[in-house]
């Protein structure tokens, strides 16, 4: 019996986001938005989603007196994106 | 990145291709292991020559240690501005340096206490000649703290020459027991320039290639 992929992490963005905030401790809005390469408006919706659902936390801070945005994931993110990862593995494991 | 459905084999390709890009943002330029090696180094050959030759500066030239703190001060604050994501390998190495930098600090108080003590308890001490002299046998607890974060960095890097070079800082340690002391500061001066100067000087370089590549 296969648990349905979470639809919160089911989409091409969100995934990316999180893929990447998997493997630093933060990173700043424009540095997500250099490696995913999306449009700054399409990522803040993205960004505010995975920020409801409690996946990722959002600081609003102040750099060289410019306001900058870093973003971290959350314990709850983390284990939402391990139990992705492993359905999509069970998944993958039996269409073989 | 476009809003179309994913399939399974997308998803895994995409985590996959996110992770990788992550790591691939490289921002070590090597200017610290640079900087350091090659203080190191000229103050150590300094020393073998003023050890060997008399040769001295008319000051004390391991003052260059603090002066080149000031520059590594300006290089951190400036770097803190260009970095826009901190990985948890940053952080463990950040923590490494600095417990470097406290037990070098509470090395050279301890040693100095240790020398003052022996001057002021063995009024015969300072004439001492050819014999036992403190001084000139702590070249290796220097050596040995040198390879501890220097190998630390080579594995969280995953980056050999560091590994090598921590290695070597060890090796030189022990060999500083069996030698004259006069090569001790020569010792120190190959240690700086395996563990720092060589892997800093190929870390600059793989830097440089993965700007241009990114250009």
């Amino acid at each position: 019996m296969f648990k349905e992929l979470d639809p919160l992490l089911h989409s091409q963005l969100r995934l990316a986001v999180i893929s990447i905030l998997i493997g630093v401790k933060e990173a700043e809005f424009t540095f997500i938005k250099e490696k995913t390469g999306a449009t700054a408006g399409n990522l803040s919706v993205q960004v505010q989603k995975l920020k409801d659902a409690g996946y990722i936390d959002v600081v609003k801070t102040f750099k060289d007196n410019y306001p900058n945005t870093v973003c971290f994931i959350t314990p709850t993110g983390r284990t939402a994106f391990e139990n992705y990862v492993a359905n999509l593995q069970s998944y993958l494991n039996t269409k073989k | 990145m476009e809003k179309k459905p994913m399939t399974e084999q997308e998803s895994l390709q995409l985590i996959t291709d996110m992770i990788n890009k992550t790591k691939a943002s490289f921002h070590e330029t090597g200017f610290g292991p640079i900087m350091w090696g090659a203080v190191i180094t000229i103050c150590g050959i300094l020393s073998y020559i003023k050890e060997v030759n008399g040769f001295s500066l008319g000051f004390d030239h391991w003052l260059l240690v603090f002066i080149a703190l000031i520059p590594q001060i300006w290089y951190n604050i400036k770097q803190s501005h260009k970095i826009k994501a901190k990985t948890y390998n940053d952080i463990a190495l950040d923590y490494t340096w600095i417990a470097y930098g406290i037990s070098i600090g509470i090395i050279v108080f301890v040693i100095n206490g240790i020398g003052f003590d022996l001057t002021n308890n063995f009024p015969n001490y300072k004439n001492v000649r050819g014999d036992f002299r403190f001084s000139n046998h702590y070249t290796g607890f220097y050596l040995i703290i040198y390879g501890i974060p220097t190998f630390i960095t080579g594995g969280i890097m995953k980056f050999k020459p560091m590994i090598f070079g921590g290695i070597a800082c060890w090796v030189l340690a022990l060999i500083s027991i069996y030698t004259n002391y006069k090569y001790d500061m020569l010792f120190t001066a190959i240690a700086a320039t395996l563990a720092w100067l060589i892997p800093g000087i190929l870390i600059n370089n793989m830097y440089r290639k993965s700007k241009s590549a990114n250009v």
